[in-house]
């Protein structure tokens, strides 16, 4: 198997605050193929942004402490210096963010900012760059692209913002494209094109791409792999079929309960993850999600669980609870059939102490790879 | 834009005509401002007084002396005549403007600059002790009385009465010709004028620029590889400097005729310090003069300023 | 005193006396102080501080002096100017008829005069002979006579000129009751010939009529000349002034002084056409150039101490008085400024209507508190009784040991609760404290240090057990809202000060204490509203008398009213006059201020 672009291992982004040290990203490893799509899905706070900030070189302050490994096309991201680092932003990996008018310069016009960026990493002349820079705009569809280059941000629409946040993402024909919830703060129909267009442009340029959200429907539509974090772990990685078709772990059970879709029968109720994500400073012992599980045994909030492959379909399938195969899949057939937990549980034994593989040989200090 | 301008020199008119009124009120209002007493000498009786108001006209209505007044303003630029010395107000205002002009101008220089670069050294190095040395120093300048940094800047430096002849000292400006010898007498009363409004623009960058930096397109930039330096100078400094640029307007208006302290101490010939000398003789007709330039001056800085502003920051649109 | 009188007229606290002199409570900076001219006063023989013999010095001729004035001149014009500033530029420019030599701030002495003034039996004619050979400086080159004198106080009573203390001479026949538009002539000054000139006067008013022949209005004005400039209203002769003094205002070939630049500087220049044989003044100086915005008291006192051929005109910071009292020992100069600050009691309102009740108060006050509120001991003396130092009846009503009242001794510099208490026991207070209930009202200005010395008093007032609310109101209305009108029943002033104007007795007794003076209505400047019969009577007898016998009247007057105690006299100001070391600095004690005709280079 050929080198993958981005190979994430282990990696550990903790904060040291005056209130005590954050545990932002505890323990993770992914990997992304050139060309392929990742999804990494969790609610706010579960590490997913930071994380990949991190793999841009970005979290790198004063109070971060950060281990694992970070390897991109074959460079050792982590311990790359800081120009180096420059050179990799922008260039080989590109980012867009979630407010795209947030994250436009407001004093400039989106052409100079077009420009800089492509001419950050390429010696060419103002006039090339610009005429790149049309271009992209073009390209990501902002229309009569020569006349809007001099527009400043405030002059464009949100999903027009985020088409050039995009355009300047690409500009430089990036490997590997993150998008940190870049649908978020777009109206639906918006998300719709930024979606397509996205999927779109991964497919005509052969750019991998990173799809940060907290929304599995988007993931749905653009990925292959999608990777569930929650308090700063994966929790569950697989296939997006297997993540849609067999998820296994309670916390991704919560997140395709709580979104509407289309396959799900009209009278069945959405289902809400009860509670609040964890504090990232005190987690709580055990498997960190058992606060919020419904599934919850006393032995579960002792054992920290790994990250252990499922034995399905899917080889790649791996999940970090400690409840055993067979009851994890028992329950979600009973939820799959529009049960809610309460009732999946009168109806799947859960047992008191017998525990998943995801228990065994992991100390909560490692965690095996994909 | 040219309409925004327009409008904008109209409303200023206004305002003067406003001030110009309301000082004229004063003018009269106040009991010990009475120009034919001024001009009674000490033991004046009634009659007297009266027939000084007749012959200076003060016996007629408040329209007609400010119709008067206004007229003589409008068409001649005459602010009157000081009853104290006997001379042309604006004589005396338009001999010293130069000099404040010179004053703040220099210092203002001197405050933005070294505060905008001492704001960026503290922003960027923050919490480290370049920022706690800075800062604290900036704190120090800040609750410096000007009037005892003046003494004691001409007590170490001056070449007269100082530790260390280094630096012209108190009175030298009127006696120095030409740009570049005024410009020597000015180092000090710059620098004491400057420093605390540097230490305060520092601070004042340094608490903007942090806001900003940690705005998304801040993050944005970094993602697109810029170099530190590019991010902070050209996209941090944009943003953060922009109100800073609206207060260093509005400072050097009011400093056309609130430098009192520095001109006093440095015995410089400005404005501050002939209203102030104008206030203590209760010179009204002066007091009016300078009152009239500094809100001028007050007036078109503002003007200025929100010009200015519209090219700063794109999103502002008259 | 002139300098406080600007700020005074501004406050509108004007009232009409014969002899007006000024009710100066105010905040000037102005104090004075005491070694001197006619009087050995404090310490005397240090050549570095005794102005007399800096005064009798031959000094070096030629030179040029940078003067750095706290502030500018008024006016140039004698016709107008009215301020310490303006008269020191007056008096080494103009010849007045009579002036005052440093070395003696009591008696005048003849200068553009030839000789003492000759007041008739009935004292309703002064005539005045003028020296030959005095000329006008250019442009106008001529000699002087006894018509531009008189064109000098017609051009005074106009609108166009507005002298300032037309009430000196308001008893010259013919003299306008209120100000002429234009110049007009008076009936009552007459030119029989070109050096005589006669001021008949509509009462006997001879002496003080005579004795304000020294103010700056009777330096003689070229009617041929100023006339164009009169007739401007405001009049240009300020700014067109010619000079008959050893000095002049450096001038163009029209007349205008280009050396005058209001509010920066004033350039003296020897005056061509004075002859030193007519005059008594040595005039070593070629040039003296006045600086006359050194508003840094601070800064100017160091830059005058460390400097070379500088003086500085202001009083300078308590800090530097100290210093050069107490370690320079030398460059300075310390002038009286002429008069006293004192706390009115009213003697209207019980119990200040009990003579011994006052004499309490002044026994047991802490005067020196009072004077440290106005700069301590190096910028005042202590007063035992009104008529301050060098000033003519100074001596007779007893110097500076006073007339010997146990309350008012020079001792008693912090107060004497004994002492006190004895006198309200006389008072008829046997606990030796007031037991009244009742609130008294004090009124001071609201600004220090007339409020710092105003809260000494309630403290003292306090002491004695009587219970004061102190109100404090913007400078101007203590005067003329509160102190000086009766019916606001003020029962002590926060502080009053009253100064010279020109060195005679009664302008500083009468106005201040004599009953007759207090007015049905309208400001009434006897804040104590003191009605001593025998007061009133001597004072009446006194204002006839001339010579020694007047000054030994007043001087008695003095003793009377110290023996009233319808005030506590706080302190008799200085001036400190700062000097380079190689500058044989001399002031003058009438205008309380450098004498550049006697100053010269070491």
């Amino acid at each position: 198997m050929a080198q993958p672009l981005l190979e994430v291992k282990d990696l550990k982004v903790h904060f040291e605050t005056e209130d005590g040290l954050v545990q932002a990203v505890d323990g993770i490893s992914y990997s992304v193929d050139r060309g392929q799509a990742l999804g990494i899905v969790g609610e706010s706070g579960s590490g997913k942004s930071v994380s990949s900030m991190t793999v841009m070189g970005l979290t790198r302050a004063g109070n971060a402490k950060i281990s694992g490994s970070i390897t991109f096309d074959g460079k050792d991201l982590l311990n790359a210096n800081a120009s180096e680092m420059r050179n990799v932003r922008g260039s080989e990996i590109a980012m867009i963010f979630q407010d795209p008018l947030s994250s436009l310069h407001p004093f400039y016009k989106i052409g100079d900012q077009l420009i800089e960026a492509h001419r950050s990493h390429n010696d060419v002349s103002k006039a090339k760059a610009r005429d790149r820079a049309v271009e992209m705009l073009g390209l990501v569809g902002i229309p009569d692209p020569r006349r809007r280059i001099d527009g400043y941000p405030h002059e464009f629409s949100g999903g027009m913002r985020q088409r050039v946040m995009i355009a300047m993402a690409l500009i430089n024909d990036p490997k590997l494209l993150i998008a940190d919830e870049p649908t978020t703060a777009l109206d639906v129909t918006v998300q719709a094109q930024i979606l397509t267009l996205i999927q779109k442009l991964q497919s005509e340029l052969d750019t991998a791409v990173v799809m940060i959200t907290h929304d599995l429907g988007v993931v749905a539509e653009v990925t292959e792999e999608i990777a569930v974090m929650y308090a700063g772990r994966i929790v569950e990685y697989g296939k997006v079929d297997t993540i849609f078709s067999a998820p296994e772990h309670p916390y991704t059970w919560g997140l395709l309960k709580s979104i509407p879709r289309l396959d799900t029968p009209r009278d069945q109720e959405l289902v809400p993850i009860y509670g609040r994500p964890p504090s990232l400073i005190n987690k709580p012992s055990g498997c960190s999600f058992h606060p919020r599980c419904p599934y919850v045994r006393e032995a579960h909030k002792k054992v920290d669980p790994g990250l252990e492959p499922t034995g399905s379909a899917d080889a790649g399938h791996k999940v970090a609870c400690l409840l055993p195969g067979e009851t994890r899949r028992s329950l979600w057939a009973a939820l799959r059939a529009g049960e809610t937990p309460d009732a999946a549980i009168e109806e799947v034994p859960i047992p008191e102490t017998t525990l998943s593989p995801s228990a065994e040989g992991h100390t909560g200090e490692e965690v095996t790879g994909p | 834009m040219a309409a925004y301008i327009f409008r904008r020199l109209l409303w200023t008119v206004v305002l003067l005509l406003v001030i110009t009124a309301v000082i004229f009120l004063i003018f009269y209002v106040l009991p010990s401002g009475d120009p034919a007493k001024l001009r009674a000498g000490r033991t004046p009786s009634p009659e007297t007084i009266a027939a000084i108001r007749e012959q200076l006209g003060l016996d007629r209505s408040l329209p007609a002396q400010y119709w008067d007044y206004i007229k003589n303003l409008v068409w001649h630029f005459d602010f009157g005549t000081s009853y104290t010395n006997n001379q042309s107000v604006k004589s005396l205002v338009f001999d010293r403007l130069p000099n404040t002009i010179f004053l703040v101008l220099g210092a203002a220089v001197i405050w933005f600059v070294s505060g905008v670069v001492i704001g960026i050294v503290s922003a960027t190095r923050r919490g480290t002790l370049w920022d706690r040395v800075l800062m604290g120093g900036a704190l120090i300048a800040i609750s410096a009385p000007v009037y005892w940094l003046g003494l004691v800047s001409l007590y170490l430096f001056s070449d007269d009465i100082g530790v260390w002849h280094v630096f012209p000292g108190a009175g030298s400006y009127q006696d120095a010709h030409g740009f570049l010898a005024k410009a020597h007498t000015l180092i000090l009363p710059w620098l004491v004028l400057a420093a605390a409004f540097a230490a305060i623009y520092a601070r004042l960058l340094r608490s903007n620029l942090l806001e900003t930096m940690s705005e998304d397109y801040i993050r944005t930039a970094r993602s697109k590889g810029l170099s530190e330096r590019r991010v902070v100078l050209r996209l941090g400094v944009r943003s953060a400097i922009t109100p800073v640029v609206t207060v260093l307007g509005l400072d050097i208006g009011i400093l056309m005729g609130g430098a009192i302290l520095t001109e006093t101490v440095f015995n410089i010939d400005g404005v501050g310090r002939l209203a102030f000398d104008a206030i203590q003789r209760g010179d009204l007709s002066t007091i009016q003069g300078t009152t009239l330039v500094l809100a001028f001056a007050v007036a078109m800085m503002s003007l200025l300023v929100d010009i200015l502003y519209a090219f700063l920051d794109p999103r502002v649109r008259y | 005193m002139p300098r406080s009188v600007l700020r005074f007229v501004l406050a509108g606290a004007l009232a009409v006396l014969a002899f007006a002199v000024v009710a100066c409570g105010g905040d000037d900076n102005n104090g004075s102080s005491s070694s001197s001219s006619t009087t050995k006063a404090t310490s005397s023989s240090d050549v570095g501080t005794d102005n007399t013999k800096a005064a009798n010095v031959e000094g070096k001729k030629g030179g040029k002096i940078t003067m750095l004035a706290g502030s500018d001149v008024d006016f140039l014009d004698p016709g107008h100017s009215y301020y310490t500033q303006g008269y020191m530029v007056v008096y080494p420019t103009q010849r007045t008829l009579y002036s005052f030599k440093p070395q003696d701030s009591v008696k005048p002495v003849p200068d553009l005069a030839a000789s003492d003034p000759e007041i008739s039996a009935d004292k309703k004619t002064v005539t005045v002979k003028i020296r030959p050979g005095v000329k006008f400086s250019p442009p106008v080159n001529r000699a002087v006579t006894s018509k531009d004198v008189k064109y000098a106080f017609e051009r005074f009573f106009s609108v166009n000129v507005g002298g300032q203390y037309p009430a000196f001479f308001s008893s010259i026949e013919g003299a306008p009751a209120e100000p002429t538009k234009g110049v007009k002539p008076i009936s009552g000054i007459e030119t029989p010939d070109d050096q005589t000139i006669v001021f008949h006067l509509k009462e006997a008013a001879g002496v003080p009529v005579a004795a304000a022949l020294v103010m700056p209005v009777s330096a003689p004005v070229p009617e041929d000349y100023a006339k164009k400039f009169d007739a401007k209203n405001p009049s240009t002769y300020n700014t067109h002034v010619v000079a008959t003094g050893p000095y002049m205002v450096k001038n163009d070939a029209d007349g205008n002084t280009v050396g005058y630049k209001a509010g920066k500087s004033i350039d003296l220049v020897r005056n061509p056409n004075w002859d030193a044989s007519t005059d008594y003044r040595p005039a070593y100086l070629d040039e003296v150039e006045m600086r006359t915005n050194a508003s840094d008291a601070n800064v100017a006192s160091e830059q005058v101490l460390s400097g070379t051929h500088m003086l500085f005109d202001a009083n300078p910071p308590a800090n530097i008085i100290k210093k050069v009292a107490t370690e320079i020992k030398d460059q300075y100069v310390q002038v009286p400024s002429g008069g006293y600050r004192y706390f009115p009691m009213t003697t209207t309102i019980k119990p200040f209507d009990n003579v011994n009740v006052r004499r309490a108060v002044l026994a047991g006050f802490d005067r020196n508190a009072a004077r440290l509120a106005r700069g301590g001991k190096f910028t005042a003396d202590l007063p035992t009784h009104f008529l301050p130092p060098d000033f003519p009846g100074f001596e007779e009503a007893g110097g500076y040991d006073g007339p010997g009242f146990d309350f008012l001794s020079k001792k008693n510099e912090q107060g004497d609760p004994a002492l006190a208490a004895e006198y309200m026991k006389k008072a008829g207070y046997p606990s030796g404290k007031y037991t009244g209930n009742e609130e008294f009202l004090m009124v001071s200005a609201n600004v220090d240090p007339n409020k710092a010395q105003a809260e000494v008093a309630k403290a003292q007032f306090e002491k004695l057990g009587f219970k004061f609310r102190l109100r404090l109101v913007p400078q101007d209305a203590v005067y003329n809202d509160w102190c000086q009108v009766p019916e606001k029943k003020v029962a002590v002033c926060g502080g009053a000060g009253w100064f010279k104007d020109f060195v005679d007795p009664q302008s500083m007794l009468e106005p201040v204490f004599a009953g007759y003076t207090i007015p049905k209505s309208g400001l009434n400047n006897n804040m104590a509203q003191l009605r001593d019969p025998k007061v009133d009577a001597a004072m009446k007898k006194a204002a006839l008398l001339d010579g020694p016998e007047r000054l030994k009247a007043w001087g008695e007057i003095d003793k009377m009213i110290t023996n009233d105690a319808p005030a506590v006299p706080f302190v008799w100001d200085k001036t400190t006059l700062l000097r380079s070391k190689d500058v044989n600095g001399v002031a003058n004690g009438y205008t309380t201020t450098w004498d550049f005709s006697f100053t010269s280079l070491k």
